[in-house]
């Protein structure tokens, strides 16, 4: 089966222009193999049927449900390990030394997928400085990750990627054939809809911003527009902690780029920010 | 007490699907709930984990000799033209069922124990014993059996 | 960076064995926990070991227990590999001294999610 070139450039351009993901020619396998499911569900034998369908008659609830299907929510616990050792080895004594009364911390996990980036956050901070206070603020655009964020529950395979045991039977229980995330740890975690591309969301300031794997699908001129948002809700001096390919240099130079071992954290310079 | 009731067979469809996508095929959707009507397994090789709690409880799982065959292939990395022997062919089905006879018995409110797992061409002795439940998946078109029995 | 594989399924081995190897891993392979210890005892040193619990001879926990009484060995990092899928089991294995613990069915991925955590490889930064 191929994809008529109509149905590719309708998809592409709802996708971009919802959620500035950028969907490269070359994506119809793609897209053919996640609105599939859309497509049957609707009762179409196949994914050009599905979206002629969607270009005569426009629903705006079908459309959010495209958008979502094409997001990427690979995710996994603690995951690539430096990012959150930097956290709890070198931004958070920073704060704590630099603001010695303050005993409450504000975080924000922007495209937070199913919610393992801010539970791995509230673990690592849990032990690393007991004596914090720790509100989360955690978005995705995806009502259907959110749901599954928010619900704690995850599968064997899932527990599986990055989470050290510890903290599996420390924070877990099982129920059925998944596991479950304490009430202590969800506690700490507000999940909200959010697309980077508004406003940013309630919650802050934040004290640091978790935006990691997500600037990665954007072009030049949005990561510049999202940087430019998330820097309007960090405090002076509050950090950024992006994914592994991804950078602040040459996209906003209101961060500066801090090496704390094999990574790298950016810190939002107080003079630019005041 | 008894298993009655313990698994029921989207548990059970759920941990096998886990099991191949996981280790068989890399990915998921190839192992599905059969749709086709019934399925026959004419040429049957058997595999089963004994879980020994309060009770004792066997998972079984039964495919065609050839499926196996494959299935051992797709889990040691082996290509289409390389001959599976015997001995690959035993450990690898057998391995199968220990990794679902575990998960299943995770799901039990009490530890168990579970023995070695056996592989025959011959289905084990059910006398006396009772099906508690029973799956029909296909693993790339081909049937494949689960079924839990109390002895 | 050398591991030792404990398994007594060889069908398990090979596939633990075979992602240590991508993953830059020198492998070595074991059927039961005396086995593991006589390569040790041989003078075989091993920076991680992937542990099977369910085996023939000597099992996984004892391997762990017994391991972990050497303080020759102490450098070895020893990671569980098991169906083992209970809450109370995982307890079990830590107590013992095991570092790590890995339910299967696991992907490769996860071995890698596991050894990074444990700093036994380099973060490979993914997408
Ligand atoms: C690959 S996941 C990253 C998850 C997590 N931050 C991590 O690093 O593992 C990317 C997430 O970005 C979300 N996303 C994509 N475009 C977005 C947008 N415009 N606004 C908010 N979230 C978006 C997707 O729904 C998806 O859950």
């Amino acid at each position: 089966m191929t994809l008529a070139t109509e149905t590719f450039t309708f998809v592409a351009d709802l996708v971009r222009k919802r959620s500035a993901i950028q969907l490269e020619p070359g994506k119809e396998y793609l897209v053919e193999s996640r609105l599939l499911p859309l497509a049957r569900h609707a009762g179409m034998t196949g994914v050009d049927e599905y979206v002629r369908g969607l270009r005569a008659v426009p629903r705006p609830v079908e459309y959010e449900k495209v958008v979502e299907a094409l997001t990427t929510n690979e995710t996994s616990w603690f995951r690539d390990a430096s990012p959150f050792k930097a956290l709890t080895d070198h931004v958070v004594p920073e704060l704590i030394r630099e603001r010695p009364v303050t005993r409450q911390l504000r975080l924000w996990s922007a495209a937070c997928s199913t919610g393992q980036e801010a539970y791995s956050i509230i673990m690592a901070l849990r032990d690393s400085a007991p004596e914090l206070s720790v509100q989360i603020t955690a978005t995705d655009l995806s009502e259907q990750v959110l749901a599954r964020a928010r619900a704690g529950r995850y599968s064997q395979l899932e527990i599986n990627r990055g989470l050290p045991a510890k903290m599996l039977v420390e924070h877990f229980t099982r129920v059925g054939i998944e596991w479950e995330v304490s009430q202590q740890i969800r506690r700490g975690v507000t999940f909200s809809r959010h697309n980077l591309l508004h406003a940013p969301p309630a919650g802050g300031p934040f004290d640091i911003v978790f935006l990691r794997n997500v600037l990665i699908y954007f072009d030049l001129a949005t990561k510049q527009e999202v940087l430019r948002r998330v820097q309007s809700v960090v405090r002076p001096g509050g950090f950024l902690l992006l994914g592994g390919a991804e950078t602040t240099i040459g996209v906003d130079d209101a961060w500066e780029r801090v090496p704390v071992g094999r990574s790298s954290v950016y810190r939002l310079n107080a003079r630019r920010a005041a | 007490m008894s298993a009655i009731g313990i698994f029921d067979s989207v548990q059970l469809t759920a941990i096998a699907e886990e099991v191949f996508a996981a280790m068989v095929d890399g990915e998921p959707g190839l192992l599905l709930p059969w749709w086709d009507g019934p399925a026959t397994v004419t040429d049957p090789l058997h595999a089963w984990v004994d879980l020994h709690a309060s009770y004792t409880g066997r998972v079984l799982l039964t495919t065609d000799a050839a499926t196996a065959d494959d299935l051992a292939r797709a889990l040691l990395g082996m290509d289409a033209a390389e001959v599976v022997s015997e001995a690959d062919l035993v450990d690898a089905f057998g391995e199968v069922a220990n990794v679902v006879g575990g998960n299943l018995k995770a799901l039990l409110p009490e530890q168990g124990k579970l023995t070695m797992p056996l592989v025959s061409r011959q289905p084990p002795s059910h006398e006396g014993a009772f099906q508690l439940d029973e799956v029909l998946l296909a693993w790339r078109g081909r049937p494949l059996v689960i079924s839990v029995w109390n002895l | 960076m050398k591991a030792l594989v404990v398994d007594d399924s060889r069908t398990m081995r090979r596939i633990v064995a075979r992602i240590l190897q991508d993953l830059g891993y020198e492998t070595d392979e074991a059927g039961d926990g005396q086995q593991a210890i006589d390569l040790l005892e041989a003078g075989e040193v091993y920076d991680l070991a992937c542990i099977d619990w369910n085996m023939p001879v000597m099992d996984g926990l004892e391997f762990v227990m017994a391991a972990r009484a050497r303080t020759d060995w102490r450098a070895m990092t020893l990671m569980m590999v098991t169906t083992e899928a209970e809450h109370g089991q995982i307890v079990r294995a830590l107590a013992a001294g095991a570092h790590e613990y890995m339910i299967k069915p696991f992907t490769p991925d996860a071995i890698r999610d596991k050894l990074e955590l444990l700093g036994l490889i380099p973060a490979e930064e993914t997408v």
